[in-house]
């Protein structure tokens, strides 16, 4: 008989920990994968075996890393079979990857419990946000599908599902809405190790592991069965399924038993005589569940049943749980299967329905209607709920219909009303709108834990971040309230709205949401008594239209004075507390201390006294603005885009700028996910302090500025003198030095102010010194807010500024540098390493390039909107760029170029046909193959004068060319990834296609680490690093990619560093390029995974040379027919100890500081693999290869 | 035999020959084979407030800042809490070092903050710190602040962390005091137990082709010793502090001759760097046979014997050095 254990104090967190905390005590292997939102159950997984914390029988799980998630599935598969307790973490297309063990597991009726933050699947865009089309896509392999809807319930839920697979084997999917529930931080009553126990019956564990393979009693899995068997045999497992929900329900019976907390398969709320009832599951449940109460309180007969059981589905369950008295119902999925008679739930609930009355079971069939709301995270509010309740009583009510959407193509959409607002005031609701560098959200959930875990009160956390991973910005919903939170929703009428930042209030409406009354909490450097004439003449419409209550602070002074530089974490977290009145002041300061000692304290005083000192001034740096009767303003907030943007610009992307793309209708998107290049350069976002100031009198024209800059916003120029009638005033140039060949003409360097992201790279390059003040470079750092006008003035005719020609010119790193980057102002990370890669390529081909690009980083600044980096030439041509999946980039990127090559081909047979009819001239240039740099213009131009004169020709083949001539021009095709994709996820694909002979490069920007989802360890982790999985330091070597497809012979291979040795990147690229087979360039990308300022990362990746961890070298096997040993080393014998480059990385440096034994040893492990790395490619570069013989 | 045993600080040594502080302390096998060689005591590298410090914001700045700004990664590097920033490395080195060895292990600090010196000075003290060494650091840059507010300053500080800790303290000077007796006589009045002279820094230098600053530490060579010779044999007469001489001491000569002007303790380091922490046992060695040959029987004879007041030619230490030099070649030299 259980007991009922004593529960566990509160604690506040979202469902990633939860849900972790639960499966990794019930488990004994766990095999992960990382991916966007459930990275983080693995994560916490392996930061608690790192610690050694035991799970419920005392042992440490063995937590492992796969290569992908297929790798994840078939380790978890094995261990499953090998008798271990064992679960898994996914998402999305990690879930698809799984699919076919999951099958297996299935089919095998193991006892298996794993964890889905149900995410968008890829279809005509990646999504990271959360729906259920991933599980959906499971419902077919046999697992039972179990949805929670909160944190709580997915704790509970895990533990339901651990304990009842092992009872049932029956494995079981456990889901919950990526980001809403994965994310969103509430109160959360935690399970004790005790309650646990006793949920899981020793005998059935004991019963999983007597099925595990076992040569003491050996069985075989996994035969080949032939049509007289295979179908009988897949019955029997029926039973198994059939009993599935009365084992799911006596263990929900236990749990109750045990913690008071209820769960049924299907659980009603609302009258128990609805006639108007919403089926669904997952995070929606809560918001119509918060819905049906306020409706209730109206008078109306609705309820809500929420969907614990998806699969195996339970009729009789779902006529226990539903009121007979239901008239219509109406069955909501978070999903669309583009052509079902209707979504998953509703099949399933008609099926079951149809079936009960057929029966007897239920006297008549209630009017059913199916809708799809929410999917990727768009928001499912209250008005939505009480639509969907309204159109059930319409006297037409739509039989399908979409809900949150505006659908003005097939007119599926419900209007709903925007204006209802259905929360309670005693609910404390506020809004805060900060950077992602400043601190915002940490703080945040700092306040969270403070209330939610020391105060009677419920609290709930949600926090949006936008793509960009330099400037970010981030809006923080929080809720605190006497009663449990259901509001799974953005926050739509705040009491308080903080703004951290002046100038968002210049980008967006931050105070659309600001109640009447509200507090408004501005964050500036500008005085109190100043700041109202500073305001937008819309923010002070704003402030006096909702009444509300101004404060000020100078934050950024505050912490700079304390010695936290932009930190204003704490100083806000005071504001938020003295103005929000949640807890009394005393009271909450010395919360506020003991969180800063506890997050801060971990890595000693400094970090704690100096927030302390911030905590302590900043009460007094706070004031209240007096707000007049009415604005006062003439200063408009500025468009977010130039007014003479592209159409497409103005209709659609300034209002993702605004914050305003959920207003957009369905008309306004192609349908087929395609999207225009180009789109960056309309997104000023102004995010620098401090911007580069150009000093032509000390510049030395050699261009290292232009070529090291992350975001192509710091470029260089060479031009005739004769363009400079026009320019403005303070425009900068002088006469070019640096170039015989282009003697008169004019050169400039010219930052793009509000492109800029302030990292400082430029500078730090930057080689000219005045020789009179040292510590004046021919680049200066100068505020924005003082060059802005000028500088902006200046890009703009910079821009128009048409380049000498400079085709015929060599191209070496300083010509490649002055030719235009058609990627441009890419969200990604200040000082990022992969982006000066991706910007020489377009400076190199990118008129005629096509990019396959795997997911990651390189994927989402390439690729998330609102706007997009690369970019158009003047005469309309660029790099066309298309991202498939994680692990397929590079067959993508070869089916490219087989298609590619196909209409080459047939290009060419029609121009067969026609050529009689041509100029002979004209047909034997268009014959000729790839020449130099002038070849690509003159082909061009080629092509233009045969679709001329094909104008004049009727025949059908004319017709033909004319369509397929744009292949006459070669296609650059450039496969881009990460180290996550062809070191591990992609290899195999990676492998097969350098194995394949044909004309792809593959560029691949190695950060060493998963830089996307947060720094897990990679096969391209090098010794010795600290990265997740790896806390400990990676024992292992780095994998040698390039040798390996140099073991090929015929893959052009090069290893490259560009920030230190941009010489023989360029070189390197353009060899790759002319090599006429597979080329492959390994690209040494710094990245703030690695833990250091990356202002230093051009010395830093020298030092990674210099020590011999990154050897430079270039592969060509065209070297071989020449007699030549096909390796060249561009590196000189390491000359630096590795020990210099590994001190000055943080992944390195926290090795030694955890544990400085290992940190020797894996330090003289690094130094041996250098050496023998290093003799291995010095006798390479030696080796006389005899060349292949033709054999004809 | 000549009896090398020694008391410094309270403490009592089998040897004079210490090995003073220096990243040789950060190989606990190394300590243990200067040991064997015969060292007396072992003073640990310095634990430096201000790098510690700027290595905790360091970290705050570029790890912590990633933290919560990213939608797809919470963090972009390992959880954080498996490693301290703080003196805890410094202490677990500390206690390694006192279980591998008999001899006292002093510790060595050099603070910024006086909340800092106080608190690492307790945090050593508790975990087992024999004896606190205190680097005085300060290159004055202002023009406003006098030097007797420098030194006050200094002493303030001494006192308090003298008074805050039961262990013996002594105090590694630099030169540049303009009346080092007198300091250290007050420095002997806020609870110092012994002073050493001189700490060496690194030294600036000036690149030609980058027009920039360079920073190098070199190891110290005998040619440094004399400038401690003169302090200890001024200090050795004038002040009852124990006295420790560093920097410069490469051989058991150079031991003796720092012994002969007071020297209590003399400290190896850069000599133990360049020929390895066995090299104890070789000065060890000779100063064991010079003393004997000059018929000293134990190395607490022959201190101080040279010092100001000892010396067969007191001016010698006084009389500045550029005049005797003069002065001995011409007499030699005979020119008129």
């Amino acid at each position: 008989m259980s007991a009922v254990v004593t529960s566990p104090a509160p604690r506040t967190m979202d469902a990633n920990e939860a849900v972790a905390d639960v499966a990794y005590r019930a488990s004994e292997v766990i095999a992960i994968y990382p991916i966007t939102p459930s990275s983080i159950m693995g994560e916490h997984a392996d930061a608690w075996a790192a610690e050694a914390r035991p799970n419920l029988w005392g042992a440490v799980p063995d937590v492992v890393e796969m290569q992908s998630e297929g790798g994840a599935a078939g380790a978890v598969h094995g261990a499953l079979q090998g008798g271990a307790l064992t679960t898994t973490f996914t998402a999305s297309q990690g879930l698809l990857l799984m699919l076919p063990d999951l099958f297996k597991v299935a089919g095998e009726l193991t006892a298996f419990c794993m964890h889905v933050a149900a995410r968008t699947v890829a279809t005509h865009a990646l999504s990271i946000f959360g729906d259920h089309s991933d599980v959906m896509a499971a419902r077919t392999t046999g697992v039972a599908l179990l949805a929670s809807g909160s944190a709580q319930e997915a704790q509970d839920l895990a533990a339901i599902g651990h304990a009842t697979t092992l009872l049932a084997r029956v494995p079981i999917l456990h889901f919950f809405d990526g980001f809403r529930t994965s994310h969103e931080i509430t109160r959360v009553v935690p399970l004790a190790d005790e309650t646990l126990r006793q949920l899981l019956d020793p005998a059935a564990i004991a019963a999983h592991r007597a099925r595990a393979l076992d040569p003491d009693a050996p069985v075989i899995r996994g035969t080949a069965q032939n049509p007289d068997t295979y179908f009988q045999a897949r019955e029997a497992a029926e039973p198994f399924y059939t009993r599935f929900p009365d084992l799911l329900a006596a263990t929900m019976d236990r749990f109750e038993a045990l913690t008071g907390r209820r769960y049924r398969p299907f659980d009603y709320e609302g009258d128990p005589k609805a006639e108007r009832v919403i089926v669904l599951m997952g995070s929606g449940a809560e918001c119509a569940h918060e819905t049906v109460e306020y409706l209730r309180g109206k008078g109306e007969r609705v309820g809500v049943l929420k969907v614990r059981l998806f699969r195996p589905f339970s009729l009789a369950h779902l006529l226990s749980a539903l009121p007979r008295s239901v008239q219509a119902l109406t069955v909501l999925d978070r999903t669309k299967e583009a052509g079902a008679a209707g979504e998953p739930l509703l099949q399933e609930l008609t099926t079951a329905l149809v079936e009960a009355v057929a029966a007897g079971s239920l006297p008549m069939l209630p009017r059913l209607a199916g809708g799809r709301y929410g999917l990727a995270s768009k928001e499912f509010t209250p008005a939505m709920v009480k639509a969907v309740f309204d159109d059930m009583r319409a006297p037409s009510p739509r039989r399908r219909f979409t809900v949150g959407i505006r659908d003005d193509v097939s007119g599926s959409s419900l209007p709903w009303d925007e204006a209802l607002d259905i929360e309670p005031d005693d609910v404390s609701r506020a809004l805060f709108f900060g950077l992602g560098a400043d601190g915002t959200v940490s703080a945040n959930k700092a306040t969270i834990k403070i209330i939610g875990e020391r105060t009677p009160l419920f609290a709930q956390g949600h926090f949006e971040y936008d793509s960009r991973k330099a400037g970010s910005t981030t809006v923080s919903h929080l809720r605190f309230g006497p009663r449990p939170i259901r509001s799974t929703y953005g926050i739509r009428r705040a009491q308080l709205v903080a703004v951290h930042d002046p100038e968002l209030l210049e980008r967006r409406d931050v105070l659309g949401a600001a109640m009447p009354g509200a507090t408004v909490l501005l964050n500036t450097a500008v005085s109190p008594e100043r700041v109202w004439e500073t305001l937008t003449r819309e923010t002070q419409d704003s402030l006096v239209r909702h009444r509300c209550r101004l404060f000020v602070i100078d934050g950024y002074g505050v912490a700079e004075r304390a010695g936290l530089g932009g930190r204003i974490n704490t100083v806000m977290q005071v504001c938020f507390f003295a103005l929000s009145r949640v807890l009394p002041m005393d009271e909450a300061m010395g919360h506020v201390r003991r969180s800063i000692e506890e997050t801060w304290g971990r890595r000693g005083p400094e970090v704690v006294r100096r927030n302390v000192v911030a905590l302590d001034a900043a009460l007094d740096a706070l004031h209240e603005v007096e707000i007049p009767l009415a604005a006062t303003a003439a200063r408009h907030r500025a468009p977010v885009v130039p007014e003479d943007a592209p159409d497409f610009v103005q209709r659609v992307t300034r209002l993702l700028l605004e914050g305003r793309g959920n207003d957009l209708p369905v008309s306004a998107f192609p349908p087929d996910g395609t999207w225009p290049t180009g789109t960056s350069k309309f997104e000023k976002r102004a995010i620098a302090r401090d911007i580069p100031i150009w000093q032509p009198d000390l510049c030395v024209q050699c261009n290292f500025c232009s070529m090291i800059c992350p975001h192509a916003a710091i470029q260089t120029k060479v031009f005739a003198p004769s363009q400079l009638a026009g320019a403005p005033d303070g425009f900068r140039s002088v006469p070019e030095t640096f170039e015989p060949a282009l003697a008169g003409m004019q050169y400039a360097v010219q930052v793009a102010p509000e492109d800029c992201t302030g990292c400082g790279l430029c500078i730090e390059v930057c080689p000219a010194k005045d020789r009179l003040a040292p510590k004046r470079k021919a680049l200066v750092s100068s505020p924005l807010a003082e060059h802005g006008d000028q500088e902006r003035a200046s890009f703009a005719f910079f821009e128009n500024l048409q380049s000498a020609p400079i085709a015929a010119l060599p191209i070496d790193k300083r010509t490649a540098a002055l030719r235009l980057p058609l990627f441009e102002f890419s969200g990604a990370c200040a000082g990022c390493g992969e982006t000066p890669y991706l910007r020489l390529l377009t400076q190199l081909f990118g008129d005629h390039l096509l990019i396959a690009n795997a997911t990651g980083c390189s994927s989402i600044y390439g690729g998330n909107l609102p706007t997009t980096p690369y970019t158009k030439n003047a005469a309309g041509q660029g790099p066309a760029w298309v991202n498939s999946l994680f692990e397929d980039n590079a067959e993508v990127g070869l089916g490219l170029r087989l298609a590619v090559d196909m209409e080459a081909r047939r290009a060419r047979q029609l121009l067969a046909q026609v050529a009689p009819r041509l100029p002979a001239a004209l047909v034997d240039a268009l014959a000729q193959a790839h020449g130099d740099e002038a070849f690509y213009a003159a082909r061009r131009e080629q092509v233009r004068e045969l679709v001329t004169l094909l104008g004049a020709d009727a025949s059908p083949e004319a017709a033909a060319l004319r369509e397929a001539s744009r292949a006459l021009v070669p296609r650059s095709v450039w496969i881009v990834g990460g180290d996550g994709w062809a070191y591990d996820i992609g290899y195999g694909g990676l492998d097969h296609v350098l194995a394949s002979h044909r004309k792809v490069n593959v560029l691949v920007l190695d950060t060493e680490v998963y830089s996307n989802t947060g720094g897990q360890q990679s096969k391209a982790t090098p010794l010795g690093a600290s990265a997740k999985f790896a806390t400990a330091g990676k024992a292992t070597r780095k994998k040698d990619l390039g040798l390996m497809a140099m073991s090929y012979g015929h893959v052009y291979v090069a290893e490259v560093a560009m920030q230190s040795r941009s010489a023989q990147t360029v070189q390197a690229f353009l060899e790759a390029e002319a090599h006429p087979g597979p080329s492959l360039i390994v690209a040494h990308s710094p990245c703030i995974a690695h833990g250091y300022d990356l202002v230093a990362s051009a010395t830093q990746q020298k030092r990674a040379v210099d020590c011999g961890m990154w050897p430079l070298y270039r592969f060509d096997p065209r070297r071989v027919d020449r007699g030549e040993a096909p390796l060249v080393l561009d590196s000189k014998a390491p000359k630096l100890d590795v020990a210099t480059y590994m001190q000055s990385e943080a992944r390195f440096r926290m090795v030694e500081l955890r544990d400085p034994a290992r940190y020797a040893m894996l330090l003289e492990a690094a130094r041996d693999g250098v050496r023998q790395r290093h003799a291995l490619y010095e006798q390479l570069s030696r080796i006389h290869v005899p060349a292949e013989t033709n054999h004809g | 035999m000549v009896d090398l045993s020694t008391s410094w600080l309270g403490l009592s040594l089998v040897s004079p020959l210490i090995v003073g502080a220096s990243p040789l302390s950060k190989d606990t096998d190394a300590v243990a084979a200067a040991v064997e060689a015969g060292a007396g005591a072992v003073i640990m590298y310095s634990l430096f407030e201000e790098q510690l410090a700027a290595e905790q914001m360091a970290a705050h700045r570029f790890l912590d800042i990633r933290t919560d700004s990213d939608a797809e990664a919470r963090t972009f590097m390992p959880d954080l809490d498996v490693f301290s920033l703080d003196a805890e490395p410094y202490v677990r080195q500390l206690e390694r070092l006192r279980k591998r060895v008999t001899i006292p292990v002093i510790a060595s600090l050099n603070g910024t903050t006086a909340g800092g010196w106080t608190r690492y000075a307790k945090t050593l003290e508790s975990a087992g710190a024999s004896a606190l060494e205190l680097n005085l650091y300060e290159i004055a840059t202002s023009a406003e602040e006098e030097g007797a507010e420098v030194e006050q300053r200094q002493l303030d500080l001494v006192e308090t962390i003298a008074r805050a800790v039961a262990i013996p303290v002594t105090v590694k000077l630099s030169p540049f005091y303009s009346a080092l007796p007198a300091f250290v006589r007050r420095l002997a009045g806020v609870g110092a137990r012994g002073v050493a002279v001189f700490n060496r820094f690194y030294q600036p230098d000036v690149d030609l082709d980058t027009l920039g600053v360079d920073r190098h530490l070199v190891l110290s060579t005998s040619s440094e010793l004399p400038l401690r010779l003169h302090a200890l044999a001024i200090l050795g007469a004038r002040s009852k502090l124990d006295l420790a001489c560093t920097g410069g001491v490469h051989t058991g000569r150079d031991a003796a001759k720092a012994i002969l002007c007071g020297a209590h303790v003399v400290q190896l380091a850069s000599a133990l760097l360049q020929h390895g922490p066995a090299h104890v046992a070789v000065v060890r060695a000779e100063l064991e046979a010079w003393l004997g040959e000059k018929g000293y029987r134990t190395s607490t004879e022959a201190r101080g014997v040279l010092n100001l007041d000892g010396a067969p030619d007191p001016e010698a230490w006084e009389r500045l050095n550029y005049t005797q030099i003069l002065a001995g070649w011409r007499s030699s030299g005979g020119v008129p």
